[in-house]
């Protein structure tokens, strides 16, 4: 790295991001619906940890030591686990970004030919690596701070802290990040062209992360319980621990420190001295990758060796299609992840989440209510919902492969019944684990499972029906070289709204109907059970109906007349 | 290639027989095509006949309508106006009997990637309903023409674009097609690849196939067709037969002739 920086081509790079960025949102581009959502998503997920977080730190904040009350040293202790795990998850975020801006960025090819020096691309790199680590932190930060805020009388001080905080905060995370970089590429370059193991990996890591979701949605519970005596809890021991925690946890307890304007000085020595090392520490491991990048010495291409297979036995046109089906969604780790593993954890997430809303039920409504039917019936339908949400690509992830199945011998009813039903049968594993979870469980008796099964399958067959013809009628291929879907469009949105809107009326109408029946007759529920089938029987049967007219309406001329997809 | 020869040995006669005893295999009348209601004509009044035996060249420069006459030949456009008729299946009215009828391959190389060469061979033997031993059969004559060797069994992601090619020719080919469609067929195999090829092309439809193909080179286009169709912004400029002019002319030089035409108009 002897060439100089070319700060006009950095601004010319940047630039060429920023165009392509507001590609995205150009007019046709621009996914409104999905944006929306996802802004209402960051909104609901603030929302919801400003609610937990801030009950939670006012209990804590009560908690005694040596039978004394000290709120700003407790504040101190949660505001240095609350960094710890922000720059954690900035790490995490760190990785990622190094993964899509250095090693598998299109343009490095391009730019290892072209006349652009690799210290003006390391800075170019850097900016756009730095820009998205500093939103999140920004985010992290004043959701945190915010909350403190709520019973912390701050001063000046602690804004500009704060402020300071969130410009810091990356620049810590991306040298942690670039340490971890060339390691997990390593190892995601050996996973990638092992499909099984790698989705055996996927799949752990989701169940993980559901876990982890699952208990603290148990804290949740506990805290809306209204049993907020943690007293015996955080009993003497255990504040110890997390009092010798803390002292542990650099540079998070220094960042608390600073905050909290204790041991400025120190704190600010030792952030200072940190973030020196930790730019020294970037500059030298993302420049040597760079370099190595350019030299074409680390490739993001992977090496796929399969065993030789002989010439296949014959197949049915229908039997090739459901493999086709098959190979391009396990093979490609974005689609396995969004279907196959999404399919068999909505189950765990039906389990878990109907452990908890059970609970929430009881506790608002009352014990002497039963809702366990319902509440399975709504939580059913709604994973099934989200499940399926990947059909919304049926079409689109053909893409131009699209017209060479249409000057095939294949008819349109082979093609859309090979679409329907390679996702039918993803959607009965599926709905068969999640029916014998809960009845194993004895959330709901057998009987009840298999309605629930029906119900699902049924459910889930208009969903499939739909989500496919809506794509075919909006198809927009991807213009990527490897036809690869990066990011869901608007049809998955349409889908994932209109799903959860037909999922919770049907619920909800459940629910209410239910409740209200049962206040009549106080309090009996067992007597308005038929009720319930009936209602969610007769509704799926009629959306699905509904759903397949939809599919099959004038298919067979949309299909021949078809030139969509943006690629022609 | 012992495969495409007769029983005892001897090329099968497609092209040698006269012209009044061969079969129409391809009918293009009057075909005109629009991308969109307010756009122009891509093409227009496209007309042609393709016979048994014959290799019949689509000629024109870029955007000329090759490729849109090509896509509306082999079932992947519609189109507003005119006849396709493959081996006497209007393509419109009975797609599927004519579709089986034809092999193509398109410019754009279009394959699913996430399969083997063989997976993706496997899966256009499946849908043309090829007997496993018959495919095992072509499978090995293949090979020996475009010899892409153990390479058949790594993901076509991986394939440098001749590969590509070279797996959709064969694919294309597995269930032995009474009309073969190539779209730039040359474009990005390598010398040798070339020659086996045009050498294939020639008996392939010397055993009785039609080949349809476009092409931007015109030597190539000389040397393989017996007829050219010229095409310019979408209306067919002539249809000329190369080999009469040639047998006629040995001085010939096709690449003046065109370039004279394109000046003209």
């Amino acid at each position: 790295m002897k060439d100089k920086i070319d700060f006009s081509l950095v601004r010319a790079l940047l630039r060429k991001q920023r165009q392509e960025r507001h590609f995205a949102y150009a007019k046709g581009n621009f996914d409104a619906l999905g944006f929306f959502l996802r802004l209402v998503l960051v909104g609901i997920f603030v929302a919801v940890f400003v609610v937990f977080f801030g009950q939670f730190m006012e209990i804590y904040l009560q908690q005694r030591t040596n039978n004394l009350l000290n709120p700003d040293a407790r504040l101190y202790e949660i505001l240095t686990f609350a960094y710890l795990v922000i720059l954690v998850a900035m790490t995490f975020g760190g990785v990622s970004a190094i993964t899509r801006e250095i090693f598998l960025a299109d343009d490095m090819k391009v730019f290892s030919a072209m006349p652009v020096s690799a210290k003006t691309l390391f800075v170019a790199k850097l900016i756009t690596i730095y820009r998205s680590q500093l939103l999140i932190g920004l985010l992290a930060v004043f959701t945190v701070n915010g909350t403190a805020l709520l019973h912390y009388q701050a001063e000046l001080w602690f804004y500009l802290s704060s402020v300071a905080l969130c410009f810091v905060l990356p620049l810590i995370s991306i040298a942690l990040a670039s340490i971890i970089a060339l390691p997990y590429f390593m190892l995601r370059q050996y996973i990638m062209p092992r499909f099984v193991l790698m989705f055996i990996v996927i799949t752990f890591l989701a169940a993980m992360a559901i876990w982890l979701y699952s208990l603290l949605l148990g804290m949740v519970e506990h805290m809306l319980s209204g049993d907020r005596d943690w007293t015996y809890f955080f009993d003497e021991s255990v504040m110890n621990v997390i009092r010798t925690a803390v002292s542990y946890c650099y540079p998070a307890n220094w960042m608390a420190s600073l905050i909290m304007q204790r041991n400025v000085l120190t704190c600010s020595i030792g952030i200072t001295i940190l973030v020196a090392v930790c730019i020294a520490i970037t500059m030298l491991v993302i420049g040597n990758i760079l370099t190595r990048i350019l030299q074409s010495r680390i490739s993001g291409d992977v090496n796929f060796i399969y065993p030789a297979q002989d010439v296949g036995e014959r197949q049915t046109t229908t039997a090739a299609l459901l493999k086709k089906e098959f190979v391009m969604i396990f093979r490609t780790p974005s689609y396995m992840f969004s279907y196959f593993s999404v399919a068999l954890l909505m189950p765990l997430m039906t389990y878990f989440c109907m452990n908890v809303a059970g609970s929430l039920i009881s506790s608002t409504v009352g014990i002497a209510f039963d809702f366990s039917v319902e509440l399975a019936v709504f939580l059913t339908l709604l994973f099934s919902a989200l499940t399926n949400v990947f059909c919304s690509t049926n079409i689109s992830r053909e893409g131009s492969m699209l017209y060479t199945v249409k000057a095939l011998p294949v008819s349109h009813g082979q093609f859309f019944f090979s679409k329907v039903i390679f996702c039918m049968l993803v959607t009965v594993v599926s709905q068969t684990i999640s029916a014998i979870v809960l009845a194993a469980t004895g959330y709901v008796n057998w009987l009840v499972a298999l309605f629930l099964f029906a119900v699902g399958v049924v459910f889930s067959f208009a969903q499939i029906c739909f989500a496919t013809r809506y794509d075919f009628n909006h198809a927009r291929f991807s213009t990527e070289d490897d036809g690869e879907i990066k990011e869901a469009g608007s049809t998955a949105s349409t889908i994932i709204v209109l799903g959860m809107v037909v999922s919770f009326l049907i619920g909800i109408a459940t629910i209410v109907v239910k409740m209200v029946l049962s206040f009549n007759a106080g309090g009996e529920t067992a007597s308005f059970d038929y009720l319930t089938y009936l209602i969610v029987g007769g509704s799926v049967i009629f959306v699905a109906a509904l759903a397949c007219i939809y599919l099959v309406f004038r298919l067979k001329r949309k299909y021949y007349e078809f030139s969509g997809g943006g690629l022609l | 290639m012992a495969y495409y020869n007769q029983p005892n040995g001897a090329p099968v006669a497609g092209a040698q027989r006269p012209k009044s005893e061969r079969k129409e295999v391809v009918r293009v009348k009057g075909l005109c095509k629009k991308y969109s209601k307010n756009a122009d004509w891509a093409v227009k009044n496209i007309s042609f006949s393709c016979f048994e035996g014959e290799i019949v060249g689509l000629l024109g420069h870029n955007g000329a309508g090759k490729s849109t006459t090509i896509k509306c030949l082999e079932g992947m456009l519609p189109y507003e106006r005119g006849e396709i008729a493959i081996a006497g299946h209007d393509i419109q009215k009975d797609p599927l009997a004519a579709k089986a009828n034809m092999g193509f391959v398109t410019d754009n190389h279009a394959v699913f990637i996430k399969m083997t060469g063989m997976q993706y061979i496997n899966f256009m033997a499946d849908v043309y309903k090829v007997p496993t031993q018959l495919r095992v059969k072509r499978l090995a004559a293949l090979e020996k023409v475009f010899q892409l060797g153990s390479a058949i069994h790594n993901l076509v992601s991986s394939y440098s674009h001749g590969m590509r090619q070279k797996v959709c020719m064969m694919a294309s080919l597995i269930h032995h097609p009474k009309l073969w469609i190539l779209d730039e067929p040359m474009t990005g195999l390598d010398p040798r690849t070339m020659k086996a090829v045009q050498d294939f092309m020639r008996r392939y439809a010397a055993a009785g196939n039609t080949i349809i193909f476009s092409s931007h080179a015109l030597n190539t286009v000389a040397k393989l067709c017996d007829r050219v169709v010229l095409i310019r912004k979408g209306k067919q400029l002539n249809e000329i037969n190369v080999k009469q002019i040639c047998a006629m002319n040995p001085n010939f030089d096709f690449e003046e002739y065109f370039l004279r035409n394109e000046r003209q108009d």
